[in-house]
């Protein structure tokens, strides 16, 4: 068994004085696809926020531990140079800030960090090629603004085509099958699990079993008023497709 | 009149009065700009013009007139092909290109006189505005005009004019430039303003008319040295079709005001004024456009990009006023801000006058901060926070910058605002 990549212990955040994040335990080993899955409102959303350093939210207690190093203790760059990665649930429009120009920029920060030569313009562009091929991105999209005038299905592409020039070691997917159709969801998958491999890890968020019929997980997981209440294997998310989130809930309060 | 209001007055009077005799037969016409400027004196501390930007350190220095000719000079390389080189005031020849494109001339204020032009439009000093006391002084002093034709249907090659002063002395000048665009003209010109870091004052007149069915670009930079006072006064009167487009940076100078007044004098004439200003370190930068709409189908746009950081402040003051009988016309106006640090200032005021009822106006002013959101999506995919930022301010100032239509200013323009960036970025979280 892989070592563990992602350790969280007892992890409690709010936003101001709500409460959100209630004491959640969780193990991530590479080579591993996690779900966690719960309907709104649960946390969801918090958790990844947390877990890449977005600002507003105030971790009150437990940690987490990424490779060994304490991972709220970075900076959101420092976390995304060591190999974390968030696809966002909304990705942010940037006019003016040129696609290829944050790829490249992204792109040899994470290198530098792990000593490889940075890209030239031309390693760059041929090896961004053959991943937006794999996103059934046109080249165009390299010379607009970041996710500017993109539709949501675009956007997630592009989340998906960063992820894969970026190679993390630990990705994390924050909603990202809302907003697409069916033929979307699959290009999104498909660029997902081409990225799967002994060495990475991935931890999808998501409220709907859906995205699980083409990437499938290891772990599924529930996640309900801040806590993880029931942890199983992939038939547990088809389970919570034909029987919603009541019955774990029932289920925790009986145990 | 109290003696802190005398004082400076007597000083420049004394300045006037040195020169005037030398001025032969435009003296009288330069009498009557001096008592003008006398008449007015300095803005007051309710002067509306001037409400945000004091004087105060400028009325208290006692510049002597630099009028240098001949002293060496060295000049920054040239943003087009052909230079006029305009030091205390005065074209250099030397300095300047041998030659000039076809379809453009230039004259001195004598050579202009010979040929039998107006004196009073030579040296005219137009009303009303914060700056008509110092096109009034201008006018007084001013060594020499810079007189520019471009020939009737003439398509004139970019030219640059740059205007300096001599080198490490404080001093003043008053340089004074006149540009006509003749029918069916199109013509570049560069505005280039260029100083060391000595105290100075540059009090610079620009006149333009633009002709019927004539296109005149200015590419204005303004890159004076951080203890510069500049102030500037840039006139045009646009005739039938005629188009005035104005790309600005309002880059340097210790403290630097410029109005920008646009006449739409006739159908269908047009005037496209975008800008930047950036004002960090201690500068303090004020704009104050102004688009008068004149008759029917006129047609202006004004967008202006603003940025202040450090001790910088920064003013803006945007007006289109349409008039009774401009039907048909459309006003556009953007101006949007923005502060990098808590510390910095930018007072913006769009200002819109109708007196016509059938007309397309809009509008709006925004100042904020560089967007938390797009912070965290750069820094979440590597960049460091300074990276981020860079990136964010570049971008900022993106939809100004691509209009820039001619390179080599546009890449001047963008080589000091990342020289500038590189430095306020890295010293200020």
């Amino acid at each position: 068994m892989n070592d563990i990549m992602l350790s969280i212990r007892d992890l409690h955040a709010q936003i101001g004085a709500r409460k959100i994040l209630k004491g959640i335990n969780l193990e991530v080993r590479a080579g591993e696809v996690h779900a966690i899955m719960g309907p709104n409102g649960s946390g969801k959303s918090t958790l990844s926020s947390v877990l890449a350093g977005r600002e507003g939210y105030e971790v009150t207690a437990g940690s987490v531990e990424y490779l060994g190093q304490d991972l709220l203790e970075m900076a959101p760059e420092d976390r995304a140079r060591a190999g974390v990665f968030l696809a966002f649930q909304y990705p942010v429009e940037i006019p003016g800030v040129n696609n290829a120009y944050l790829l490249k920029a992204a792109l040899n920060a994470v290198r530098k960090q792990r000593g490889l030569p940075e890209f030239d313009a031309f390693e760059f562009l041929a090896m961004v090629r053959d991943k937006m091929k794999l996103m059934q991105m046109d080249e165009s999209f390299l010379n607009r603004g970041v996710n500017e005038g993109f539709s949501g299905g675009e956007k997630k592409r592009n989340e998906i085509l960063q992820m894969a020039v970026l190679e993390p070691k630990l990705a994390l997917l924050d909603e990202t099958d809302s907003g697409l159709d069916i033929d979307a969801l699959r290009v999104v998958a498909n660029g997902v699990n081409s990225l799967r491999g002994p060495d990475r890890a991935i931890v999808m968020v998501t409220h709907y079993q859906r995205l699980l019929d083409y990437i499938e997980p290891d772990f599924v997981h529930v996640l309900y008023d801040g806590r993880i209440l029931k942890s199983g294997d992939k038939s547990l998310a088809l389970e919570l497709e034909k029987r919603g989130y009541d019955w774990v809930r029932q289920e925790a309060l009986v145990a | 009149m109290n003696a802190s209001v005398a004082e400076p007055l007597a000083h420049y009077r004394a300045a006037f009065e040195a020169v005037r005799t030398g001025y032969a037969d435009t003296a009288a016409q330069r009498t009557a700009a001096f008592e003008r400027f006398a008449t007015l004196g300095f803005p007051g501390a309710r002067d509306e013009a001037w409400k945000y930007t004091s004087l105060r350190r400028l009325e208290s220095r006692r510049f002597p007139v630099r009028d240098a000719a001949g002293v060496p000079c060295v000049l920054p390389a040239p943003l087009a092909g052909h230079r006029i080189a305009i030091v205390d005031g005065r074209r250099r020849a030397d300095l300047s290109s041998g030659s000039l494109p076809a379809g453009l001339r230039l004259r001195t204020l004598a050579e202009a006189q010979a040929d039998g032009e107006s004196l009073a439009a030579l040296l005219r000093v137009t009303q009303g505005g914060g700056t008509e006391r110092f096109a009034a002084l201008n006018a007084a002093l001013c060594p020499d005009v810079v007189l520019l034709d471009v020939a009737d249907g003439a398509s004139v090659d970019p030219v640059e004019i740059i205007v300096t002063s001599t080198a490490t002395e404080p001093g003043m000048s008053h340089p004074r430039l006149i540009i006509r665009a003749a029918p069916g003209s199109t013509s570049r010109i560069v505005l280039r303003h260029s100083g060391d870091d000595a105290e100075r004052l540059v009090n610079s007149v620009v006149d333009v008319e633009v002709g019927p069915d004539a296109t005149a670009h200015l590419y204005r930079l303004l890159d004076n040295g951080a203890r510069a006072f500049h102030i500037e006064r840039i006139e045009a009167t646009v005739a039938q079709r005629g188009t005035f487009i104005v790309h600005d940076a309002q880059l340097g100078a210790g403290l630097a005001r410029l109005d920008l007044t646009v006449r739409l004098a006739a159908p269908q004439a047009a005037a496209e004024l975008t800008g930047l200003f950036l004002a960090d370190g201690s500068r303090h930068l004020d704009t104050h456009v102004l688009v008068d709409h004149l008759a029917v189908g006129t047609r202006s746009l004004q967008d202006y990009r603003g940025i202040a950081a450090g001790r910088g402040r920064a003013v803006f003051n945007g007006k289109a006023v349409v008039h009774a009988g401009a039907q048909q016309s459309q006003a556009r106006q953007t101006n949007r801000n923005l502060l990098l640090t808590p510390g910095a200032e930018i007072d913006t005021k769009p200002e819109l006058e109708i007196y016509a009822d059938d007309v397309q106006c809009s509008h709006g002013a925004t100042t904020g901060q560089l967007d938390a959101a797009a912070m965290f999506y750069l820094r979440s995919r590597g960049l460091s926070e300074i990276e981020a930022r860079s990136a964010l301010t570049r971008a900022f100032t993106g939809a100004v910058m691509s209009r820039m239509d001619h390179a080599a200013f546009a890449t001047a323009v963008r080589d000091i605002l990342d020289s500038r960036f590189a430095r306020l970025l890295e010293t200020q979280p």
